[in-house]
């Protein structure tokens, strides 16, 4: 192959699957004529790169042209879902600090108490979003008896990914900086377990990782849970994710499965608000209780970027 | 709706690279690269690769244009019925706006 096509067919790779399978070899044709002509024009790679990535976006439902039929409902609410499962983490990491805070001593400040109990009722809600999303979903995969290879992949992923979180959480919540001696009566605003669980889950969203001498000195179990679990949640993530693109979804399943992603968006800038609240009031209790650190405010800054990418993507579900 | 007025002013940005392409097609079927060598020869315009590709994918998709069958790895795109519809609305739109520019231009300016 000549070097013009060589380069060429690199940079068409920065384009998604989809796109490359319909257009890629026409298109890496033009762009090798563009090559031998022009070797070298900074012009043309921006432009590749600039759509290159409208085309990802819009495979993704989050830009860009829209796609045909259902098809763009599903990646958006895929897309969704992938910005739920960012948001969820984060916003679960900065949530179980505050547990731990409030396991130990009522919280100091207005702020710590009113963030705790937003926080806490807007995780409930997500809980029951979740149980009304899965719900056609499990339907439909019951009612298919799991016969559809694709899907039964994604299944299979969500399923083991599932089942890594919920024994490696239940083991490590057994660490949990909450367990002990509780020198305050009423004992927290959430059962221990579901706060050690919580704080499990995320043990891997750590400012630690700014510091690798001290986070050598962990245990290897612990390191090697802070390794799998983000795995497993991006597992889980993505085999819903797929199982929303790849399952025949009704356009009324579509449009309800919308209507709740609308309510899970407004649960986002709730709990997002009850962090926002105290991790800009700054103030913290005695020790290290309540006290929020650089990682709360990196977390901060993801669950914005979610709710903002979950918006997007929601503005994109209308389907008819 | 393919053919709908004004179908290419929803194309945003990609609206000057679409109306260009079909107005190349307009002329017969071409593939990317004579695409991109007529565009330059009548309006003085390259397009860039990846420009031209997503005006081709919207146009495509809207059914505007389409591809034809190919031996080789060079696909042509001809005009359909839809395509020549919007085309030929939005150049009558543009017209009208240049003739009132013009007219104004001459009355005002004498020119």
């Amino acid at each position: 192959m000549a070097a013009p096509e060589i380069r060429a067919a690199r940079l068409v790779r920065w384009y998604p699957a989809g796109w490359r399978l319909r257009y890629g070899a026409e298109f890496t044709e033009l762009l090798a004529a563009d090559l031998a002509e022009r070797p070298r024009c900074w012009r043309r790679t921006a432009d590749v790169a600039a759509t290159g990535l409208l085309a990802r976006l819009s495979q993704a439902g989050l830009g860009g042209q829209r796609l045909a039929g259902a098809d763009q409902a599903r990646a958006s609410l895929a897309a969704l879902g992938g910005a739920l499962a960012v948001f969820l983490t984060a916003g679960t990491a900065v949530w179980s600090q505050l547990l731990v805070g409030w396991q130990w001593a009522p919280p100091s400040t207005r702020a710590a108490a009113v963030a705790t109990v937003l926080m806490t009722g807007a995780l409930l809600f997500f809980l029951v979003l979740a149980v009304l999303a899965a719900a056609p979903i499990g339907w439909q995969l019951a009612r298919r008896g799991f016969r559809a290879g694709p899907s039964r992949v994604s299944a299979a992923l969500v399923v083991v990914s599932l089942l890594v979180l919920v024994i490696g959480g239940r083991h490590m919540a057994n660490g949990w900086p909450g367990t002990g001696g509780h020198p305050w009566p009423q004992r927290g605003l959430v059962p221990g377990g579901v706060a050690a669980f919580g704080w499990a889950m995320t043990l891997s969203v750590t400012s630690y990782w700014a510091h690798p001498a001290a986070l050598l000195a962990f245990p290897a179990a612990e390191l090697a849970w802070m390794v799998v679990s983000p795995v497993a949640l991006a597992g889980l993530a993505t085999g819903l994710a797929r199982l929303v693109r790849r399952l025949d979804l009704s356009p009324r399943v579509l449009r309800y499965q919308a209507r709740l992603g609308r309510l899970a968006a407004a649960d986002m800038a709730v709990f997002l608000a009850g962090a926002a609240s105290w991790v800009l009031a700054g103030a913290h209790g005695p020790g290290a209780l309540f006290r929020p650190g650089a990682i709360d405010v990196a977390a901060l800054a993801a669950m914005a970027l979610a709710l903002a990418v979950g918006w997007q993507a929601l503005r994109r579900t209308a389907y008819r | 709706m393919p053919g709908m007025p004004g179908t290419l002013s929803t194309f945003g940005r990609y609206a000057g690279p679409a109306t260009l392409i079909l107005s190349s097609l307009a002329g017969g079927a071409k593939h990317g690269y004579a695409l991109s060598k007529d565009i330059d020869s009548f309006a003085g315009v390259r397009l860039a690769p990846g420009t031209l590709y997503e005006a081709l994918s919207r146009l495509e998709a809207l059914g505007l244009i389409e591809a034809l069958p190919s031996e080789d790895r060079r696909r042509p795109y001809q005009l359909t019925a839809a395509g020549a519809t919007a085309l030929q609305e939005h150049l009558q739109a543009q017209r009208q706006v240049a003739d009132v520019g013009l007219r104004r231009l001459a009355q005002g300016w004498g020119r």
